[in-house]
């Protein structure tokens, strides 16, 4: 799952919005809906690792003693 | 004069003589320019030199004490006008300016020179705004010239090394006041302003007479000063005093310390700001990290993903829903047609032969099972089929 980095942070998001609201309006089928859940897990992963890093990335460049 | 060889070279006094004799026959002239060396010896005699103002060049100059006591007390570097006539010393061979009078050139006279100058460099737009260049943030080398050992020095140094210790300083001590300064600040100048590594030169004397400052209003030193490349701070004298090199230079400093404030930024200063620049930056985008966490969150503690089981468990209402359904609906089938067909039964039985049967009738059929109701569709040999009310059997038409 995680080898899908060329992804961007942006483009993870808005992808897991449009997931969840497929889901939510509940107009696909089982195996689509399977599908759709397995893909907004994916996601939200891909989302995660993004802010992870990003904070990861700010603290180790904070500046010492701040 | 005379034809002299090798072979028949003239004596020194010859020689001396003649140029004495030349001399002499020169009539007394006007010269201009500074005093220097003075020395009145004992005797009725004082020496002095005569240096021109702008370039290394001097004669020597004696006259009677009573002729320099018409203008004592004068002071250091006095420019003066001298009345004198050239004299050829014979006994060593020097060339001195007898002066029979000496005058002092005075303040009014040179501030008129110095004005008129000023108009015609001003006219040839030497002091333009648009001739000046900005100060490097950050020099690699800063010039500086400066009297040897001078308070001048000490404040620019000192001053820029508080606000930015790594400065580095090409420094030149030359006159700063006197005949020889215009030579000596003009050849420092000109070398700063070769030196690639230096980008800013600091021109800097402190406060002194009027006579002290002029060499920094002469003509040639603000020429040079305006063609250089490299920008110029000067710092000389007192906020009052403006010699031209002020005028011509890219920023004029008030003071060395406030030239030192203008060629070096201050380091701690820049250094605060920057942290707080990075400060911001950080705070931002820690808030945009905090920001987008809380957006996912948000998007993923929706119970479709949360508890992504309502995915199944929601078809299975339906499905168990569905069966349910589809069981009332079968059984309610089944129960209708379980009556229908009781109905039907009762109908069939109640349609039988039956009880005619019981009560002694046969039916007759013919072997392709059609009833036999008329003597006449019989003939003889016919097999026949009789149902009675329990079994059958079988008969031959004889008749």
């Amino acid at each position: 799952m995680a080898t899908e980095k060329k992804i961007s942070y942006e483009g993870a998001r808005d992808e897991l919005a449009q997931v969840v609201q497929s889901l939510e309006s509940g107009g696909a089928t089982l195996e689509e809906s399977l599908k759709l859940w397995e893909r907004g897990e994916e996601l939200a992963k891909i989302c995660q690792e993004w802010l992870d890093g990003a904070r990861q990335k700010l603290d180790s460049a904070k500046p010492a003693g701040k | 004069m005379f034809e002299t060889s090798s072979e028949s070279p003239a004596p020194v006094r010859l020689v001396t003589e003649a140029i004495k004799d030349y001399i002499d026959r020169l009539g007394p002239i006007w010269i201009e320019g500074e005093i220097s060396e003075l020395n009145e010896r004992s005797g009725g005699m004082a020496f002095m030199r005569l240096r021109d103002t702008s370039v290394d060049m001097s004669i020597s100059v004696m006259c009677y004490k009573t002729v320099l006591a018409a203008v004592a007390p004068l002071p250091a570097n006095a420019r003066v006008v001298i009345h004198a006539k050239p004299s050829w010393f014979t006994k060593n061979g020097s060339l001195t300016m007898s002066a029979k009078e000496i005058r002092q050139v005075g303040v009014g006279e040179l501030l008129a020179r110095l004005e008129e100058l000023k108009n015609r460099l001003a006219a040839e737009g030497l002091f333009s705004e648009d001739r000046k260049v900005d100060l490097p943030l950050l020099p690699k080398k800063v010039g500086l010239i400066c009297g040897r050992n001078t308070d001048a020095e000490k404040d620019v140094v000192e001053n820029a090394r508080r606000r930015w210790p790594a400065v580095l300083f090409e420094i030149r001590e030359v006159a700063v006041q006197g005949a020889a300064a215009v030579v000596e600040v003009s050849q420092a100048l000109r070398e700063l302003e070769e030196n690639a590594d230096v980008d800013v030169i600091i021109i800097t004397r402190g406060g002194g007479s009027f006579e002290d400052l002029l060499p920094f209003s002469d003509e040639s030193l603000v020429r040079l000063a305006a063609n250089c490349t490299t920008p110029i701070v000067s710092a000389i004298g007192h906020e009052k005093d403006s010699p031209l090199l002020d005028l011509v230079a890219d920023y004029r400093a008030s003071t060395p310390t406030d030239a030192a404030k203008n060629v070096v930024p201050d380091i701690a200063e820049e250094v605060e700001a920057l942290q707080e620049i990075r400060d911001r930056m950080f705070r931002k985008v820690a808030s945009i990290i905090e920001l987008e966490s809380a957006r996912v969150l948000q998007l993923t503690q929706r119970p479709v993903l949360r508890d992504p089981l309502v995915l199944v468990t929601s078809r299975e209402e339906i499905l168990t829903n569905l069966k349910e359904r589809s069981h009332r609906n079968f059984g309610h089938r089944i129960e209708v047609a379980q009556g229908e067909l009781l109905q039907m039964g009762a109908r069939v039985r109640s349609l039988s032969p039956q009880s005619t049967l019981d009560r002694g009738y046969s039916v007759v059929q013919l072997s392709d099972g059609s009833i036999v109701r008329d003597s006449k569709k019989v003939k003889k040999g016919d097999e026949l089929r009789i149902r009675l009310a329990q079994g059958e059997t079988g008969a031959t038409v004889t008749q």
